[in-house]
């Protein structure tokens, strides 16, 4: 067999990914100025709907990471705080109410006006303060739609949620949903003057589908490939984008593009570090603030991150078959974060997953918003696996700045190098 | 003999207790305590506030010999109480009561599908599905606490009050663990003195699980006269449906839910402040507390437009925030001391 080849370069998928990104939002942010209407919407929210209607959108906790990412956090937290809000709580939610308040030459990618409409779930106990927020904002309407607690909740979901996504979240639950979506459906068509169309509604779900097919493909080639050969800060950008553009033949390629990119590189024996000697796995929020993090452990420890939520449930959480677009849509969403955060759901998928992929060790962040950290932990330690926790907003540079020596520690006392080297 | 009526734990305010006297259980409402964390059940919630943790760690030792427990997904912490303690198999029946905010078509569909199925856990552990008597029973009872309550509230709301703060939420949390005639007894018997120059204080922010906090604050110059947190003023608490009727009933309980302002944690900002706003008028409070519980958050992000509320209106709001379990009683003392300066000044 051939030596494992170092690579080094940025996936082209990637790149193609940011690069689509960076205009698409310019286009977006420029259309906005000159008065056309756009939708700011929770990364959970039924997205479809806005694409079927017609009505761009931008995902708060996507502006978030990219505020993040671009070193606006601290000023847009602090903006947040002048206007006598809480500027240490849901901080990953509130930073574009904050960047919102920026001079253009401070924000990032030059900022973004106001939405028209404002759109979420009404997620843990803040989440409708915080859009309540915005729908004060001259201009700005906001809709809610309720979230539903995990019942059932069950383990093995991720066989069951293609097509029997009934027995996962329950009848009740599902329609409640759909008829919320309905009313948002008949709210965005009294503004807007647009309708939806069904037939169309059910093309995007389609694609979407597609989409999550080809992120599945992606994520089983990773799951057995040894050494690691894709930085697990590529695979973000490449399944993220497309995301959230789901439902667009540009996603569906997109996803399609980065399958065979990592295909080629499996088969060309490439390696992010030839030399792995620990297989990590990242649960929780990327640390956008801090990409280089990721790769931080390689030299001296021979550690790689494999694993990421992203493209995990990417291609488990999303997939969804049905006749009525409407109902389909409502039950791709009315539990989505509970496979990441409710308990047995999300323990036994984390211990599935890690698995899975060969995973030596886990770093888990763990934002105040998001429950069942101790149990997902404790099932990963029950099957031999060492996790470090740790307690931080990934959107508050203050929360984690001392990331680097804790992991560094980790790795040192707890995750033994494989005797194999793989 | 004398049947044992089984008791049924309650977290949260969103139990209409109507519906579980009908099917012959009583409701033990939990609400934990100001102490520090119990360290294995914060362990399991996460970051949730030290009361949470305390309820947890009272519902696993299973020290009331309870039948059953419903938990209201009320807030964060009792959804994460809740998935806690079904992950971790309680030994108990365990039910989550999971009704929507809003008012609206399908929300009213989802919240008769959540209270049927309340009742449908309450049968299972009683044996025993409300009737038409047990429903128009239960109703009288908890009607007669409600006025009750009125009577208390008034008392609390003369000038000089009637009744201290500390007395009115001890027979606000023991009402919720009583059944409704020693309850009724309870509150009649809440009458108590206090000083006439004593500051008068509208409780907001995080609920109070004891009244410790209250006693601390009536030792050193003030009055608790009312509060819009939901162990005190707002504990849902002697409403009911006068009908044997059980959807007539589950209909009349929606309507009461969709119509009162809930907790922080379920509500707009706008809504607290405005009840804030005007109930602490209706307590003639000269100033507003807010003491707030470390990982409580929702209260936090009320707190701009209560501030603004009041300053409208010369309500002085003093707060004391982030407040770490354990630490609670020497932040009142803080909080006394602020408040009879704001009223002095």
């Amino acid at each position: 067999m051939t030596k494992p080849a170092a690579v080094r370069e940025r996936l082209a998928s990637a790149t193609r990914a940011t690069r689509h990104q960076k205009e698409w939002f310019h286009g977006i942010a420029e259309r906005a100025r000159a008065g056309e209407p756009y939708v700011l919407a929770n990364a959970d929210a039924p997205h479809e709907i806005m694409r079927a209607i017609g009505l761009p959108y931008v995902v708060n906790q996507w502006w978030s990471s990219i505020i993040a990412a671009k070193g606006a956090a601290d000023a847009s937290l602090a903006a947040v705080a002048a206007t006598g809000l809480p500027d240490d709580s849901r901080q990953y939610d509130v930073l574009p109410l904050g960047a919102l308040e920026l001079p253009a030459e401070r924000a990032p990618w030059g900022g973004l006006p106001a939405p028209r409409f404002a759109i979420a779930e009404r997620s843990g106990d803040v989440t409708h303060k915080i859009f309540e927020r915005w729908g004060r904002r001259e201009g700005t309407e906001t809709f809610l739609l309720s979230r539903t607690a995990a019942v059932p909740a069950p383990e093995g979901w991720w066989d069951l949620v293609p097509t029997r996504w009934e027995e996962v979240f329950g009848a009740e639950r599902i329609d409640f949903l759909r008829d919320e979506i309905a009313e948002l459906v008949a709210w965005l068509e009294e503004r807007t003057g647009s309708e939806l169309d069904r037939a169309e509604l059910a093309r995007i779900m389609a694609l979407a589908n597609e989409q999550a097919e080809w992120n599945r493909r992606t994520r089983d080639l990773l799951a057995t490939a040894r050494p690691l050969p894709v930085e697990v800060t590529d695979i973000i950008p490449a399944v993220m984008v497309p995301q959230w553009h789901r439902g667009t033949q540009w996603a569906v390629d997109a996803a399609r593009g980065l399958h065979d990119e990592v295909a080629a590189r499996i088969e060309a024996r490439a390696a992010v570090c030839p030399d792995e000697r620990r297989r990590l796995m990242w649960i929780g929020r990327g640390v956008w603030g801090d990409l280089e993090l990721y790769r931080a452990f390689q030299e001296e420890f021979g550690a790689v991150f494999v694993w990421s939520m992203y493209l995990a449930i990417a291609a488990d959480g999303y997939v969804r078959y049905g006749d009525d677009p409407l109902r389909t849509l409502a039950a791709r969403f009315v539990g989505i974060t509970d496979l990441l955060y409710v308990p047995p759901m999300s323990s036994s998928w984390y211990a599935k997953e890690a698995v899975e992929h060969g995973v030596d060790g886990v770093v888990h962040l763990v934002a105040d918003d998001t429950p069942g950290s101790a149990l997902i932990t404790a099932e990963l330690e029950r099957r031999g696996i060492p996790v470090l926790e740790i307690r931080g907003s990934n959107a508050d540079p203050r929360a984690t700045g001392d990331l680097r020596e804790r992991i560094a520690g980790f790795l040192r006392d707890r995750v033994p190098a494989r005797a194999d080297g793989r | 003999m004398t049947a044992v009526i089984p008791l049924i734990a309650v977290v949260g305010n969103d139990v209409p207790r109507q519906l579980v006297l009908a099917a012959g259980a009583r409701p033990h409402r939990l609400t934990g305590a100001w102490d520090a964390p119990d360290a294995e059940a914060q362990e399991l919630l996460g970051a949730t506030d030290a009361a949470a943790s305390h309820i947890l760690a009272e519902l696993r030792r299973d020290a009331h010999g309870f039948a059953g427990v419903v938990v209201c997904g009320d807030s964060q912490a009792h959804v994460r109480l809740f998935y806690a303690l079904r992950a971790t198999g309680a030994s108990l029946p365990v039910h989550l009561l999971d009704l929507p905010r809003e008012d609206s078509v399908p929300a009213r569909r989802f919240g008769r599908f959540q209270l049927e199925s309340l009742v449908d856990f309450c049968a299972g552990v009683t044996g025993r599905r409300p009737g038409t008597d047990a429903l128009r029973e239960a109703a009288a009872a908890e009607q007669r606490l409600g006025q009750a309550l009125d009577a208390l509230r008034a008392r609390r709301r003369a000038d000089p009050p009637r009744c201290t703060g500390a007395d009115a939420l001890a027979a606000y949390l023991a009402a919720s663990r009583l059944d409704p005639a020693a309850a009724l007894a309870v509150v009649d018997a809440a009458r108590s003195t206090t000083a006439e120059d004593a500051v008068r204080v509208h409780m907001t922010g995080s609920n109070h699980p004891d009244a410790s906090i209250y006693r601390a604050l009536e030792a050193r110059g003030c009055v608790v006269t009312g509060e819009d947190h939901d162990t005190g003023d707002g504990a849902w608490l002697g409403v009911a449906v006068d009908s044997g009727d059980l959807d007539t009933v589950i209909d009349g309980l929606l309507d009461a839910h969709f119509a009162r302002t809930g907790a922080s944690s379920t509500e707009f900002a706008a809504a607290r402040a405005a009840l804030t706003v005007a109930t602490s008028q209706e307590d003639g409070a000269d100033a507003v507390a807010a003491l707030i519980r470390d990982l409580d958050e929702a209260p936090l992000w009320d707190l701009a437009d209560q501030s603004e509320g009041l300053a409208a209106r010369g309500i002085r709001l003093v707060v004391r925030s982030r407040v770490r379990g354990g630490d609670a009683v020497d932040a009142a003392a803080e909080l006394a001391e602020e408040l009879r300066e704001a009223v002095a000044a």
